[in-house]
């Protein structure tokens, strides 16, 4: 241990209980959360981002045997900024493949919503991203969750000071809420994917941009908050196609990896893909807080379909700040 | 947004709109805005940011700059400058920085703690965009406040915009680089913080942000954003007919999805409406 290592850890030491003395608050409705023993998370090959995405994603979706029958899906994807040289929002081409899965699957409708965390122009990020033609194309409907009416939901944890969130009012008529992340790293949470992919349903008209209550409130505590209270069954499809290292969420590199994720629990759907860019989910202190109540997280209560792991695992670069990430348990 | 409940925001851009549209003549959508908007105040004298809120919010800027052309509404405008007074953006905790410095984690952000304007939710931190609205909001109305601390929060207000602009001109939505990495300045950010500081406009920063906007509107392309770029220009003497025949096509393509907000302000920028945000 150099001295630069002994001075953080003895801070740390020092530091301890007072932030254990917080931590200790931390409080979950048990019965609201009752885990399976064992979840099942599916990768499935997308080499790039063509015309067979539809039906690799139809079968991701029907390995879960969904019951989608005259229901109202809700996809959330990842769009949050737009950069021409980056890959920061899930590819237009995953969310128009998703919707066309979704119906031929025989949902009633799939709407398309999201409450962008940075930028507050839906029109420019919409058609940028090229989101707009598709939706045009399709007949989508896209919902601004950041303007939508909202609805005071008490929340079922109490890793913040919130107690209760005002939430969108469309969660509230959807039959299946369907996080699509893309695959990053991230700069103050260090992995976002699709439980982080969850602050874009909070309204920024009420909680600000970009969700700045979200941030003072504790971004730990708040992914767990709103993913513990959201009043919808969920899915995950996770763009790991092209994600992002390095100082994510906007400004980090490409990384091809190659692959989506699918499955319904969403913990073990992150843990999984955390593993994928080498990152030990158990250090991401989000996932493992999660893994205690909302699902699982341990390499041995997730059932792996569709392709291996390992052949997909990549090195993805993290910031200084979370070198720790990537010392696999 | 059409089928959505009304909320302070649009009724209050949609009011000045009207009355760009259709001047001081009674009109019944515009008198139908007023009553909304003076149903909607709060005691403290600030608004909600719609029907099912009753938590004072960021809007309550916007209202004021609606309202404050108004007469009848002097007493309400004034309790809602009042309140806004109060409101501070908040800065980290010496335990956040404590921690930072002790753990030798880099800090993600290099700009001036100390300064202080507004944030979008209480108790949260100060951003630009909801900082400009109440400058120019407090600006319209500073000689009806009697508050010692109008001529003071102005200032720091100004001096809190002017630190986060980004190297080259022009603002994002709070930051100008995190971790090392610059951030790039947004078209709809950068005009409604130069409208802010629309009395600075010899200063060196507005100057290369206004050149750094003039650029940015040649590639936006959307209501929001040509509309608050338009406005921008307009108020600094600059020519914005290119931009307006632009707002007319995008208008044509995509009807600004609907948005109250980005329609509203799309009016204003085609009429005579950038003189409501004149100070």
């Amino acid at each position: 241990m150099n001295r630069r290592e002994f001075i953080k850890a003895s801070a740390g030491a020092s530091l301890y209980p007072f932030l254990n003395s917080c931590e200790q608050q931390v409080r979950w409705e048990k019965a609201a959360f009752i885990k399976t023993k064992r979840s099942q998370v599916a990768i499935l090959a997308a080499e790039q981002y063509g015309s067979s995405l539809r039906d690799t994603i139809r079968r991701g979706i029907q390995m879960f045997r969904l019951e989608l029958n005259g229901k109202r899906v809700l996809l959330k994807p990842n769009l949050v900024e737009f950069d021409s040289k980056g890959a920061i929002n899930t590819h237009p081409a995953v969310i128009e493949a998703a919707v066309g899965a979704f119906k031929t699957l025989g949902a009633r409708e799939v709407i398309v919503a999201e409450g962008p965390g940075h930028r507050r122009d839906n029109e420019y990020l919409l058609t940028a991203s090229g989101l707009y033609d598709v939706f045009k194309e399709h007949r989508i409907r896209y919902v601004d969750l950041n303007t939508d009416d909202v609805r005071l939901a008490k929340l079922k944890s109490s890793f913040t000071h919130f107690h209760q969130l005002y939430l969108p009012e469309t969660l509230y008529n959807a039959d299946l809420l369907v996080s699509m992340p893309k695959l990053k790293t991230h700069h103050w949470a260090g992995v976002t994917l699709s439980l982080k992919n969850m602050f874009g349903v909070v309204p920024g008209s009420v909680y600000g941009w970009p969700k700045n209550a979200l941030h003072w409130a504790g971004i730990v505590g708040s992914i767990l908050d709103i993913n513990s209270s959201l009043p919808l069954p969920r899915f995950a499809i996770v763009d790991g196609i092209v994600g992002m290292e390095g100082n994510g969420p906007l400004q980090g590199q490409e990384k091809k990896s190659g692959v989506l994720i699918f499955g319904n629990d969403l913990v073990a759907v992150d843990a999984t893909a955390a593993r994928l860019m080498k990152i030990e989910p158990r250090k991401v202190k989000y996932l493992d807080l999660a893994g205690e109540f909302l699902g699982n997280i341990g390499y041995e209560q997730i059932e792996q379909i569709g392709e291996n792991l390992h052949p997909y695992q990549q090195d993805f670069r993290v910031i200084d700040n979370f070198a720790y990430l990537k010392k696999l348990v | 947004m059409a089928g959505k409940r009304s909320n302070t925001e649009a009724t209050a851009l949609a009011l000045l709109a009207l009355r760009a549209v259709f001047g001081k003549a009674i009109e019944p959508a515009a008198e139908k805005a007023k009553t909304w908007l003076a149903e909607r105040q709060n005691v403290d004298g600030s608004w909600p940011l719609n029907d099912s809120l009753k938590e004072s919010s960021w809007t309550t800027a916007l209202a004021i700059i609606a309202l404050s052309p108004s007469p009848d509404f002097n007493e309400r405008v004034i309790k809602a400058g009042n309140w806004a007074l109060e409101q501070e953006g908040s800065k980290p905790g010496i335990l956040a920085n404590l921690i930072l410095a002790v753990t030798f984690q880099k800090k993600a952000v290099q700009l001036n703690e100390d300064l202080i304007g507004w944030s979008w939710t209480p108790n949260t931190f100060s951003w630009v965009e909801p900082t400009s609205y109440f400058l120019l909001a407090l600006k319209k109305i500073r000689r009806n406040l009697s508050s010692k601390t109008v001529e003071q929060r102005i200032q720091q207000g100004e001096l809190m915009i002017y630190d986060r602009m980004c190297d080259n001109g022009g603002w994002n939505y709070g930051n100008s680089s995190v971790y090392g990495d610059r951030l790039w300045p947004f078209p709809d950010t950068t005009a409604v913080a130069l409208i802010a500081l629309q009395d600075h406009h010899e200063r060196k920063e507005n100057q290369v942000s206004l050149r750094a906007l003039s650029e940015m509107a040649k590639n936006t392309d959307s209501g929001l954003a040509l509309s608050w770029s338009a406005i921008c220009l307009s108020l600094y003497g600059q020519e914005g007919a290119e931009l307006r025949h632009r707002l007319v096509e995008r208008f044509a393509k995509t009807k600004f999805l609907g948005e109250t907000k980005a329609i509203a302000l799309g009016i204003l920028a085609m009429g005579n409406g950038a003189g409501f945000f004149r100070v």
